[in-house]
């Protein structure tokens, strides 16, 4: 039985040592290259640990963001408009994606919990037409979306790209939570019932706060699909005021000179948020996800 | 449901005997989404269904009704038949690897040893870049000349050379649907995780006592009490690969040749290359119902698991 | 929790409901963000010397045709805006953008431009814009590498190069000498295929804009055996299949190629110790020709368009600033771009100017690059509405053929749906 034990361990070791090299070498390699020189970037053979270390992307990124021109020249970094305003368009994103995890999960719960709990006919054509909406390809509703966004006036505005992002992530949301309210016992519902509580005071009494552990799980979710999408950010903004961090990213790139180590340094930036987001938010994730968010 | 629940409503309503249709509830209560999916989407869907029977070239003045005569010129086009079938084995692979890697990925973080915790909270990682930083990771991971999976791979002996990996057949396609993957593993992760915590310890172990062993436990209890999860995490991912774009734009173009030149990439190249949002929009219209095909076909199977 | 979320969204909610400050300002520059700072700083001269208020406003460079294309279809108003020749005609066709034509002192600026360029900022017969920078496609070797395989001199033919590149493969140099950019994209399979197929002596299309590439024995097809060839015994790097314009440049700084061809204005990074790890040893000659032609090369222009007729005045304004002289009449901007940035410009006068002189020749050889630009082809039929829907189909097409795809079929219908394409428009 030890010996079994013994190997039992030494196989679930070996796996968790293939998932990380898999899983999070590749973004070990991105932090280790955007702390490299421009020319050591373009080395052969290989350089696989900077040396200097060199943070001097990172500075141009924080220093541009918070000083201004002549503090920043006074470190003989020359910072550019991109990276100056990169840290500022994080603002943005940070908006789009809080209120678009907010009102997603509020109004996704309040779709969710009738398919989930009421016997209607149609609540299966209800629940795939929401999903049918996603079908049709983003790119393909792009022009109509951005004429429509203009005739409105409403183009080079926060509001335009939540609402957007909403509907991307309200279906994704939906599905995610009739399925976990499905997993609170029924038994909770019918006692409020019987002490006088109608459909709208269950769903925010009982079925709502017992799911704030799927509630987070979608909202990240929605966090995470929104703070990285890029097609309708670069559509629909068109000022430094509205610019998202996706757009300004791409910004690093450049006809004449490209500098790669910014671009990856840039990359790196924006995977922090998130991360930090879903971290801090990971009890629920997994305590959500653990509830059994997905067992019909 | 039943006596009770008709009684607390009928303090609502002013007929007695009646309380609101479920039916009309459930509208109620899903109306705010509705209507946001409905401006957002419904609006320009119809949009670009009415662009889709229109000669609509941005490129000239007259922008005449076509009738289904873009619809016709796609089926009738070879390179359609060539990136539909590159699309489906775009998506058959890409949603084969992410179902059963997140499949066993699942069963390991779902055993019990120190560790664990910080290897869930580490999948976190890949699922948390944004699809373009991700492209561009990948692209530099495999630069024919300083990619680390050359330096790796010659170390490794596996390569003599450098190779370009992203240049020739099959090896662009691969790396392609292996970069998607990467990114996509995680979410079906926690799902199947989420799913294999519903499955009663006691059933397995009861299993185990019995003799059977884990490739029986796991083909026996685990596969069909997981067919709800499963069928969830197919549905989403197929959608997803079906619509893919963003990793085929950095890596590829849709190269070499054509080889990867999936139907997401010809939507944009007719909409946004060529300014033809006819042919954009039809094309967008078939890929939207060839999809709408297979969600209820799983549709169906999902049916069917409810019942049993 | 809710609580929580609720004080975060109300925050949020904060933060854009708070107006943003609408400026007016008389006119209005629209581009990719290369060098903004200083973009900004030509337009605070602008406005001091015009007494006009003009902004500047960039969208990112590889989706600027798509950022603007869905701009101009839903309407927005621009007022001058940086302009790809590659997008010329068809923005032309759609209207997006509006011709010079008999706005005050253009003649006299079109007399100091070189009828190439002027062409290439045409469309049918009007011109669109002044030239932000222009110049072009130039060879380039790697000095350190050529004398250490025992090499003096650049090759002067397509044929010579393959056997130089031989010499340092057979040397122990270096496997794959030659990068070029062949990945299927705007600047790089077409352009290179275009400039090989000039040094064997052919064209694309005709005067008369039909296809002659299809045809038995045509340049284009010398060109993609040459390159077919290359990729097949490894003297081109397979990873130019892969590349594009602005990307072969971390070969030659990296010392991984010692032969290629790039815009002439990256020879400033090239021999840029900052970012070079082969800074100075890259030198430019003439393109390679054949027993045809000496050499040949093609030219880009990247130019100042105005959009509408409701602000052209205010937006000529700006436009001769930007592309021709300011109120001292000299080529302020133009030449500000040449020193500091080493772009590449087309106003004869800048072409006997001292400082100029002196300063690009820290990178690049000034009278070899006036040399080279004589033998720029004329590509008239890149100006037509109808290049650009053809070109995408070519690209993938002459990738197969150079991974072995069957030539004539594969060009003849490249011929066929040019000629169906021009039928229609």
């Amino acid at each position: 039985m030890k010996r079994k034990n013994l190997t039992r361990y030494i196989l679930l070791y070996l796996a968790s040592a293939l998932f990380l090299v898999v899983f999070i070498g590749p973004f070990l390699w991105l932090v280790s290259s955007s702390l490299q020189l421009e020319r050591q970037l373009v080395k052969v053979p290989i350089v696989w640990l900077p040396d200097p270390l060199s943070l001097a992307s990172y500075k141009e990124i924080f220093m541009g963001a918070f000083f201004d021109e002549a503090v920043v020249s006074s470190h003989k970094i020359s910072s550019s408009y991109q990276s100056r305003i990169y840290l500022g368009s994080f603002l943005n994103s940070g908006i789009i994606a809080f209120s678009v995890s907010f009102f997603s999960v509020v109004f996704g719960a309040y779709a969710a919990y009738p398919i989930a709990r009421l016997n209607f006919r149609g609540r299966y054509t209800l629940l795939f037409s929401i999903l049918v909406v996603r079908l049709v390809p983003a790119l393909a509703l792009a022009i109509p979306i951005v004429l429509f966004a203009k005739k409105m006036g409403m183009n080079d505005n926060l509001v335009t790209l939540i609402l957007i992002n909403m509907s991307f992530v309200l279906p994704y949301t939906i599905w995610l939570l009739q399925a976990y309210f499905k997993t609170i016992p029924t038994e909770l519902e019918d006692a409020a019932r019987m002490d006088g509580c109608n459909r709208f005071q269950v769903a925010n009494k009982i079925i709502i706060p017992l799911s704030i552990p799927g509630l987070t799980t979608a909202g990240i979710l929605a966090f995470l699909l929104s703070w990285g999408e890029f097609l309708f950010a670069l559509l629909i903004t068109e000022t430094e005021q509205s610019f998202t961090s996706t757009v300004v990213a791409a910004m690093f790139a450049n006809d004449v000179d490209v500098n790669y180590v910014t671009i990856i340094a840039a990359g790196v930036l924006a995977v922090i948020p998130p991360v930090i987001f879903a971290l801090f938010f990971q009890k629920y994730i997994i305590s959500g996800l653990l509830s059994g968010a997905v067992k019909n | 449901m039943g006596a009770f629940g008709q009684n607390a409503l009928s303090t609502m309503t002013k007929n007695p005997s009646s309380e609101i249709p479920q039916g009309r509830l459930a509208l109620i209560f899903s109306a705010p989404a509705l209507l946001i999916l409905a401006v957002t989407v419904l609006v320009p869907l119809a949009y670009a269904i009415y662009l889709s029977f229109h000669r609509y070239n941005l490129k000239r003045a007259k922008r005449p009704f076509a009738g289904f005569r873009n619809y016709e010129k796609i089926l009738t086009d070879d390179k359609f038949w060539d990136s539909l079938a590159t699309s489906f084995i775009f998506a058959v692979s890409a949603v084969a690897v992410i179902t059963v890697v997140a499949f066993f990925l699942a069963l390991l973080l779902n055993q019990d040893f120190a560790g664990r915790g910080i290897l869930r909270a580490l999948l976190l990682i890949p699922w948390a870049i944004p699809d373009v930083v991700n492209a561009l990771l990948w692209k530099w991971l495999l630069h024919p000349a300083f990619g680390v999976m050359n330096a790796l791979f010659q170390m490794g002996g596996i390569i003599d050379q450098y190779v370009a990996w992203l240049t020739t057949m099959p090896s662009a396609m691969i790396w392609v649907i292996i970069a998607y993957s990467w990114k996509n593993i995680p979410l079906a992760t926690l799902l199947i995780l989420a799913g294999l915590q519903t499955i009663p310890k006691t059933l397995l172990e009861a299993a185990e006592l019995e003799g059977a062993n884990a490739w029986k436990r796991t083909q026996y209890i685990t596969l069909p009490l997981l067919r709800p999860t499963l069928t969830v995490v197919l549905i989403f991912e197929t959608i997803f690969a079906l619509k893919v774009f963003d990793i085929i734009y950095v890596l590829t173009s849709g190269g070499p040749g054509k080889s990867t030149t999936v139907l997401g990439w010809s939507i944009y190249i007719n909409t946004f290359k060529k300014l033809d949002f006819g042919t954009g929009s039809a094309l967008a219209m078939i890929l939207g119902l060839l999809t709408l095909f297979i969600a209820i076909v799983f549709y169906a199977f999902l049916d069917r698991g409810e019942k049993q | 929790m809710m609580k929580k979320w609720l004080t975060i969204a109300a925050l949020a909610l904060v933060g854009w409901a708070a107006p943003m400050p609408a400026q007016a300002t008389d006119v209005e520059l629209t581009g990719w963000p290369y060098q903004v700072d200083v973009v900004r700083e030509n337009l605070e001269r602008f406005s001091s010397q015009s007494g006009l208020s003009a902004t500047f406003n960039p969208f990112p460079s590889n989706e600027y045709h798509t950022k603007m294309v869905s701009s101009f279809a839903s309407g927005t108003n621009f007022d001058v805006v940086y302009v790809r020749d590659s997008f010329l005609a068809e923005w032309a066709a759609a209207g997006w953008i509006v011709p010079l034509t008999g706005l005050p002192g253009v003649d006299e600026y079109m007399s100091d431009l070189p009828q190439g360029i002027i062409d290439q900022m045409s469309f049918e017969g009007e011109v669109y814009g002044l030239p932000y920078y222009s110049g072009n496609s130039v060879f380039v070797y790697n000095d350190r590498l050529m004398k250490q395989a025992g090499l003096n001199a650049p090759a002067s033919t397509w044929n010579e190069l393959m056997k130089q590149a031989q010499t340092m493969k057979d040397k122990g140099v270096m496997a794959s000498p030659i990068v070029i950019g062949l990945a299927a994209n705007e600047n790089s399979i077409l352009r290179t295929l275009e400039i090989v197929a000039a040094g064997f002596g052919g064209r694309f299309f005709n005067d008369q804009l039909e296809p002659v590439f299809q045809e038995p024995n045509s340049g284009a097809r010398k060109a993609l055996a040459w390159i077919a060839d290359g990729i097949e015994s490894g003297l081109i790097n397979q990873a130019s299949m892969s590349q594009g314009d602005g990307e072969i440049d971390q070969f030659m700084r990296s010392g991984t190629a010692a032969f290629s061809l790039v815009t002439d204005y990256e020879m400033k990074v090239l021999n840029d110790s900052e970012q070079s790890n082969e800074a100075g040893n890259i030198m430019n000659s003439l393109v390679p020709g054949s027993s045809d032609a000496t050499s040949g090369t093609i030219g880009y222009v990247r130019l100042y368009s105005i959009t509408s007729e409701a602000n052209k005045t205010r937006a000529w304004e700006l436009v001769k600033f930007l592309g021709g002289k300011d109120a001292t009449g000299v080529y302020y901007v133009p030449k500000r771009w040449a020193l500091e940035f080493g772009l590449g410009f087309s106003p004869a006068p800048l072409y006997k100017d001292e400082d100029v002189r002196n300063s690009i020749s820290g990178w690049i050889d000034p009278d070899l690059l006036q040399e080279q630009a004589k033998y720029a082809i004329n590509r008239g039929y890149r100006f037509v509405p109808y290049f650009s829907d053809w070109e995408i189909e070519a690209w993938a097409g002459f990738q197969e053929i150079i991974n072995g795809g069957d030539a004539d079929s594969i060009l003849e219908e490249l011929a066929e749906n040019w000629n169906e394409l021009k039928s229609e428009y």
